[in-house]
């Protein structure tokens, strides 16, 4: 089949069946699902210093490129995010499918198309991080009944500081913060100064958290200067669930309780400058894989050489992949690692 | 009374009747797994095999194991391997070790292809299998060493070593090296998979631990003799 499609095509060498050469997510469109596009190596460390999962960082260090699929969720994101009016309540979009079936690529396919058109992303890797295995829990200065996560929020606001670089200098803070006796930030002071003073101290880098969303909220429909700000929780059940963490009385803390799933609640609570109604969300589901996405995977293996056995390379081996893996993309990944 | 004593007289026969483990009777065939011998169509069989497919269909079959498949990626002296790693019968942990060395040993060399330049790519060896039968022939025994009584003493002779000896030889030292002698907090897919790439291209200690034996077997020559098979 591939040979066939090579035979006809006329272009030179470097077309493939499975690669395409429209790098920017705002050009693609149906006529590349199921194709893979390269994101450019400068972009990869400061879009994603987080947010990939595991094993796809892994891939992309073996195999020295990386490779993301076009795939039919994705392209719908894109193309709501387009078209959205955005003088209207901002709309929210919820991504859904089983365990596997690519929901986190595809979040990330979208958060590489909203940087490169300039806007502020705030992509939280995953919320499930912030509500379990936290070693240290200090109770809030700013609330008495709140709990601070020192280690979480200072990695978040780190790797905040590498994705949103130009934004840090231009955006002017409204609003005068007092964090201890002797510290404050001062009104019109530079986005970048708050972040950093976050990622330095540690103990209160959980306010700054909250401030940051606060001023992004309060600054992001402004027409004077005013950016596009888009959130991207990973995992966001995990904010109104139950958490593993536990007071020093051995009793279960609530994620109300909690400064950061606080305030990231807030954000998502669609009450931002100038929005006052509560919108319903747009459902997108992410379904396993296709056909002729699944071809299209299995040829992005040969070609990588990661499909080493020699009976993987024939017809009998393919079959049996499907048949083992139900075309179910991180199964698949996972077969495919030792074959 | 007399319904109770009758129920006794009755011969005993256990409900539960263990099948593999029992000695078969030798009527009994061995089960043929591989999918492609029955693909063949009549015409183009053998006179050995269509008698074999003739006693198939008459003889009753031997229960097969759980560790055979009929999948293409099934390989023998894997298996093999797993049930040498296995402890207390824990065999999706010893197959879990070895998925994991068979993927980090093809992550490396496919990392070392991709950064090698043009020349040098097609020396480097990507199949994690490849690899693993490489290394394994790679340490097996020529020639072995077992101990005879001759005149009160015993001494270290030479001797001929059998296809299990040597490859269950083999096998024994790279787990026993990967066990005992390298760093506490490597887990043991590393080890094993650096083991692995080292005895393919003939370095390590398993490698060394086989000189080691064939010097020992060359120094003894002159004890061949006591061997009486």
């Amino acid at each position: 089949q591939q040979q066939e499609a090579i035979g006809m095509e006329t272009r030179p060498e470097t077309f493939s069946i499975f690669r395409t050469q429209e790098n920017d997510p705002a050009c693609q469109s149906e006529q590349h699902l199921g194709q893979y596009y390269t994101v450019p190596p400068s972009h990869f460390h400061t879009v994603f210093p987080h947010g990939l999962p595991p094993r796809y960082q892994q891939q992309v260090k073996t195999f020295n490129e990386g490779c993301v699929m076009v795939r039919q969720p994705a392209l719908e994101l894109i193309s709501h995010l387009k078209r959205a009016d955005y003088s209207k309540p901002t709309l929210r979009y919820l991504l859904y499918g089983v365990k596997g079936s690519g929901k986190t690529m595809s979040l990330c396919h979208t958060v590489h198309y909203c940087s490169t058109q300039g806007w502020l992303v705030l992509h939280i890797p995953d919320a499930h991080l912030w509500v379990k295995n936290c070693k240290e829990l200090l109770p809030s200065s700013y609330h008495a009944s709140r709990f601070d996560q020192p280690i979480q929020a200072s990695n978040w606001l780190r790797n905040f500081r590498t994705t949103n670089e130009h934004f840090l200098s231009k955006i002017k803070l409204r609003q005068r913060y007092v964090w201890t006796k002797r510290e404050s930030t001062e009104e019109g002071r530079p986005l970048g100064e708050l972040v950093d003073m976050g990622v330095s101290r540690v103990k209160s880098s959980s306010d700054v958290v909250g401030a940051v969303l606060k001023e992004l909220r309060l600054q992001a429909g402004g027409t004077e200067g005013g950016f596009r700000l888009a959130v991207a929780v990973d995992g966001v059940n995990g904010l109104w669930g139950r958490t593993t963490l536990k007071k020093e009385d051995k009793s279960p803390v609530a994620p109300e309780e909690l400064t950061l799933v606080h305030n990231l609640r807030k954000m998502i609570n669609n009450d931002w400058e100038g929005f006052d109604s509560m919108d319903p969300f747009v459902p997108v589901p992410v379904s396993l894989y296709s056909e002729k996405e699944f071809e299209s995977c299995y040829l992005y293996y040969l070609d990588r050489h990661w499909l080493q056995h020699p009976h993987s390379q024939t017809e009998e081996g393919k079959k049996e992949l499907i048949f083992l893996s139900n075309r179910n993309p991180s199964v698949l990944e996972r077969l495919c690692a030792f074959l | 009374m007399a319904a109770s004593l009758t129920g006794l007289l009755k011969p005993w026969t256990p409900r539960v009747l263990l099948v593999r483990w029992s000695r078969y009777n030798p009527y009994y065939l061995e089960p043929g797994p591989r999918k492609e011998v029955y693909h063949i169509p009549e015409t183009e069989l053998t006179p050995e095999q269509k008698e074999e497919r003739e006693l198939k269909s008459v003889r009753p079959i031997k229960a097969a194991t759980n560790s055979v498949t009929s999948s293409v990626f099934n390989d023998p002296v894997l298996s093999k391997f797993v049930n040498m790693m296995m402890k207390d019968g824990d065999k999706i942990i010893a197959k879990g070790i070895i998925t994991q060395t068979l993927e980090n040993m093809k992550r490396k060399q496919v990392e070392k292809y991709h950064k090698a330049p043009e020349g040098k790519k097609a020396e480097i060896e990507c199949n994690p299998y490849a690899i693993f039968h490489q290394a394994l022939e790679n340490c097996k025994p020529v020639i072995g060493l077992t101990s005879i009584q001759k005149g009160g003493k015993f001494y270290q002779v030479p001797i001929p070593l059998t296809d299990n000896r040597r490859r269950f030889l083999a096998m024994k030292w790279m787990i026993t090296e990967c066990r005992d002698n390298k760093h506490r907090r490597t887990l043991m897919y590393e080890k094993l998979s650096q083991e692995l790439l080292a005895a393919f291209s003939k370095e390590g200690n398993v490698v060394k631990r086989k000189h080691e034996l064939h010097k020992m077997a060359e120094s003894n020559r002159a004890y061949a003799h006591y061997r009486w098979w």
